[in-house]
């Protein structure tokens, strides 16, 4: 009789007791995917497929994880679909535009999304954006430009990319002397268009104006807080900012670049698989083969934790209310 | 027939560009100014459409350079299939809304096969097949083209 | 330069090159003929793929698969009617009621034959315009491309139909497509333009969609309504002779083909245009070889010019398109973007190196072109008759499976069921306007080019004010849309003072 009671104690205790270290936390067989917020070819899209490939071997159970665009909105929609449409179970995390913080802070139509909500994994990379001119234009440093007092023609695609913003928080609250002329269909037209001597710089992710850099086209001259080797020693624009208001505007606009490939989770996903999916991040990401095929493809990974992403958001989601109404003066929510 | 389309289409111009030159009126100038530009002169010639159309002789439609449908059909046969047509298609739309992509396909396929085409079993169900399994293996298969789940299946609670 | 040339040619002539080559015309065969497989797509897909491989066999492989892309895309354009990418959607015009008429054969066997001599002039024009690439596109600032978006839009007054009437109707659905393309967030100030408050409209309509919409589904209700094959009731060996008969057409209309070839080369080496306007100004021009008024309407009925022209056009197109790419490093279309990345993967860097120290890679990409097309269209030539003679399966099992290809086509471009949505929009208005007797080629121009015109024009006055409009070539261009424009009026007066003489 005893044994019987005992029996069907076990039983019990084993029937209502976690489950650790079981099914919950092993991805064997299961399928991740990672839902992208562009089209294929583009660079967030080769970010993720890049990592799809070598983050199987840092989950376990080796799942496999596949890519999925859906573009729109520049990613609006995709981050409104792993808010609340993708179940928070793991098995689907979303990168997009790493503007989106601004988008909800401006509070764009349509944003369906709280960007401090979701499960962060982190960054797979961070974006420094500069501003660069013709290398046969004369004046070689930001000083020299800004003694001569002239004015240089900056060539942008439209608000709200850093093409536009970048320059024109500088012409507005740094006073320089840039004509921003907009409407180029991408920012390669208008390296085209350097070429043509039709503008003489333009603004952009360094990653992306580094090959012209390389080829002695251009040269930059300023940057935002986010850096890369290479650029280090270039003055930062809130640096020179002539007072406080101006360099929160500043520091507002690039403070997204430092989560400059974020990658989250559904809302409301275990803290285990959370953690499991960083960990698979940042090794993935130090993964020497990973490294290689990345620099092959011009694309500098590096990982940014996700509770440093978090702290980035919040930074920039709890301004103000005269500060957002200020920024929204001067940068709109775009690519 | 040509002249109650004509008819239709430029008042649905007239309309759409006289919507598009108000609301472009409040945006900042240099977004509004291509709009209005197009908006207004467009407008005008709607209107000139409309007009010809409502006063005009009827004469000779003029010929146009583009297909046009086919004439060796009665009327009615031709208005009955039409919207048997439109009607197909719009259902297989729903169809998708409803049930989603994935069986979507190859319900559509049979159906139309069956009850439209009025073919044999055999072919209807290797032609369905063949669709069905194209669509799969490349769409969600090969591309993970994502499809999301038809209003049925998310109301059924079901994946 | 004569030695690089060779070069090239045996760096692809190598059996691992070729095999690669194959692979890769394999797979761009069926990615043009599916509409819902995009070129640009299939070509990021396969990025991946060529880290291993030499420079010139991940060239072979991905050119391979891009040069064919525009070809088969023809041949489901000229077959059923439904763009197979949105490259090709002009062949439709007119190469689907040749198939309509029991002429798929003679469709297709000028289709291919136009697009081999489209892609070998655009090869050409990349090998040939290696000394001068340099100078000739840094002439092309952006009032000549507004300038240029002018000419194209110019071509509305060809496309349309006969008399003032014909001229309104034309200008009216060109300036709806003018309008349209305005849909979107606009680049100097960041509105929303006539979104609707949607999310889904924020980036503008999608080409493909509208396209699909606007040609497949009025041929889908028309074949319905026929009740029977794609090709009526034409006897089936009718369909067989045709093919060699297409081939003498492009040869029988050389120059048109050659000319129509030099337009898509000269898109292609124009970046910000866009790939979409070039079968359209060669569908254009096209119509304008038409000898008299009466001829010009057989135009959009069969008349086998309307599928030479946009055949080379598109074809020639891409050649063109590496030119900047290759010796700027600046993209000519969205696939030569993805390109671009893999020539960094390759570890190649775009700009002048390539037009010297890696003149025999440039030149194997040539190469590469002029053999992939030459292999697709031999292969396109040998199955032609069991391409052809799907235009006589039965009308009811044809409808089931355009129709998924279209929904497809149209999903796939953006995985937004709003894509859905205005394909069947426009697939009204298209069925609409056949109806009413309007035409269509204005209204895609109007679109495709609306967004250019404006945005150039934009920069334009910003950077020169008002002293862009004396330049010599866009002067030169400007004069070169007036006589397009005038072109059918005058066509029409003489042939009128032709008619009173007679009388």
């Amino acid at each position: 009789m005893r044994t019987m009671f005992a029996l069907i104690a076990l039983c019990l205790v084993v029937a209502v007791a976690p489950r650790e270290g079981q099914a919950a936390t092993d991805f064997a067989g299961k399928t991740i995917t990672i839902v992208v917020g562009y089209k294929a070819g583009g660079g967030y899209d080769k970010t993720a497929r890049l990592l799809a490939r070598y983050l199987p071997n840092y989950i376990p159970g080796k799942p496999t994880v596949i890519v999925q665009n859906m573009p729109g909105a520049n990613s609006i929609i995709a981050a409104n679909n792993v808010y609340s449409v993708a179940k928070p179970d793991g098995l689907t995390m979303g990168t997009f535009n790493r503007n989106l913080p601004i988008a909800q802070l401006l509070k764009v139509d349509g944003v369906k999304y709280d960007m401090t909500k979701f499960a962060w994994i982190g960054s797979a990379a961070s974006e420094s954006t500069i501003l660069a001119i013709r290398d046969d234009l004369p004046y070689k440093t930001l000083d020299d430009f800004k003694k001569s007092n002239q004015t240089l023609v900056i060539g942008a695609t439209g608000p709200g990319a850093n093409t536009y913003d970048f320059p024109l928080l500088l012409k507005d609250l740094l006073g320089l002397k840039l004509k921003i002329v907009s409407g180029y269909s991408s920012s390669a037209d208008i390296m085209l268009a350097i070429e043509r001597k039709e503008v003489d710089g333009r603004a952009g992710s360094f990653s992306s104006i580094e090959p012209f850099i390389d080829r002695k086209l251009v040269h930059p001259i300023i940057r935002a807080r986010a850096t890369e080797p290479g650029i280090e020693n270039l003055p930062v624009d809130e640096d020179l900012a002539p007072n406080p208001r101006s360099k929160t505007m500043m520091a507002l606009r690039s403070a997204p670049e430092v989560v400059g490939r974020p990658y989250v989770l559904p809302p409301g996903t275990p803290e285990e698989i959370v953690k499991i999916m960083r960990d698979a991040f940042a090794k993935a990401i130090n993964d020497p083969a990973l490294k290689a095929e990345a620099k092959k493809g011009k694309m500098e990974l590096n990982f940014v934790s996700g509770e440093e992403a978090l702290k980035v958001m919040r930074e920039v989601l709890n301004q103000p209310k005269d500060i957002v109404d200020e920024f929204g003066k001067y940068v709109k929510f775009g690519e | 027939m040509h002249n109650r389309a004509s008819l239709f289409l430029g008042l649905g111009i007239m309309a759409l560009s006289a919507w598009a030159a108000i609301s472009a009126w409040a945006w900042p100038k240099k977004a509004a100014m291509f709009p209005l530009v197009i908006a207004i002169p467009l407008f005008c010639l709607a209107a000139a459409e409309v007009l010809w159309v409502l006063i005009g002789a009827a004469r000779a439609k003029g010929e146009v350079m583009d297909f046009q449908l086919s004439k060796d059909v009665p009327q009615r046969t031709a208005r009955l299939r039409t919207l048997l047509a439109v009607g197909w298609t719009l259902g297989f739309f729903a169809m998708i809304v409803l049930l989603g992509f994935p069986i979507a396909v190859p319900l559509f396929v049979l159906l139309y096969l069956k009850i439209q085409g009025r073919e044999g079993w055999v072919l209807s169900a290797v032609v369905t097949l063949a669709m069905w399994g194209f669509f799969y293996g490349l769409f969600d298969q090969l591309l993970h083209v994502p499809f999301p789940n038809g209003w049925i299946q998310d109301w059924l609670g079901l994946r | 330069m004569i030695d690089a040339l060779l070069q090239g040619l045996f760096l692809i002539l190598q059996w691992k090159a070729l095999a690669f080559m194959l692979l890769g015309i394999g797979l761009g065969f069926w990615v043009g003929l599916l509409p819902g497989l995009g070129g640009v797509t299939a070509l990021a897909l396969m990025l991946p793929f060529i880290y291993t491989m030499q420079p010139h066999e991940a060239f072979a492989f991905l050119l391979g698969m891009h040069a064919v892309v525009a070809t088969t895309g023809d041949l489901t354009s000229v077959l059923f009617g439904v763009p197979g990418e949105a490259t090709t959607a002009a062949v439709i015009l007119d190469g689907h009621p040749m198939a309509k008429k029991g002429e798929a054969g003679r469709a297709l066997g000028a289709a291919l034959s136009s697009s081999l001599v489209g892609a070998i002039v655009g090869a050409f024009a990349l090998a040939l315009a290696i000394p001068v690439v340099r100078p000739l596109v840094l002439s092309f600032g952006s009032p000549e491309l507004f300038m240029l978006a002018i000419v194209g839009l110019a071509f509305i007054a060809s496309l349309s139909g006969q008399g003032a009437r014909g001229m309104l109707r034309g200008f009216l659905v060109g300036g709806l497509g003018l309008l349209l393309s305005t849909v979107g967030q606009d680049p100097q100030a960041g509105v929303a333009r006539f979104t609707l408050d949607t999310l889904y409209l924020w980036q503008g309509l999608d080409l493909v969609a509208v396209l699909v919409g606007l040609f497949a589904i009025p041929e889908i209700i028309d074949l319905v309504v026929r009740g029977t094959s794609i090709a009526g009731n034409t006897p089936s060996d009718h369909l067989r002779k045709g093919a060699f008969e297409g081939i003498r057409d492009t040869f029988r209309n050389f120059w048109l083909t050659i000319r129509c070839s030099l337009i898509g080369t000269f898109i292609g080496i124009t970046p910000g245009l866009g790939g979409a306007v070039a079968q359209w100004m060669a569908y254009g021009h096209a119509t304008q070889s038409a000898r008299n008024a009466e001829e010009r309407l057989g135009f959009g009925k069969g008349d086998v010019r309307g599928v030479i022209g946009p055949c080379a056009a598109s074809n020639s197109k891409e050649g063109g398109a590496l030119i900047p790419t290759i010796a700027f490093g600046v993209p000519g279309s969205t696939a030569m973007a993805v390109l671009l990345g893999g020539f960094f993967l390759l570890g190649l860097v775009p700009g002048p190196d390539m037009l010297t120290t890696h003149l025999p890679v440039t030149f194997s990409m040539v190469w590469t072109i002029v053999l992939a097309n030459i292999i697709t269209v031999a292969a396109c030539l040998l199955f032609l008759n069991h391409l052809a003679a799907l235009t006589n399966v039965r009308g009811h099992v044809l409808v089931p499976i355009i129709l998924v290809m279209v929904f497809i086509g149209a999903y796939t471009a953006n995985n937004d069921y709003g894509d859905l949505l205005v394909m069947l929009i426009f697939g009204a208005f298209g069925y609409f306007t056949v109806v009413a007797g309007w035409p269509r080629a204005p209204f895609v121009l109007g679109l495709v080019l609306g967004k250019i015109a404006e945005n150039y024009l934009y920069i334009s006055v910003a950077r020169y004010e008002m002293a862009w409009l004396s330049r010599p070539i866009v002067l030169a261009l400007l004069a070169v849309a007036i006589v397009v424009i005038l072109y059918p009026l005058v066509q029409a007066r003489r042939a009128q003072s032709r008619k009173q003489a007679n009388a």
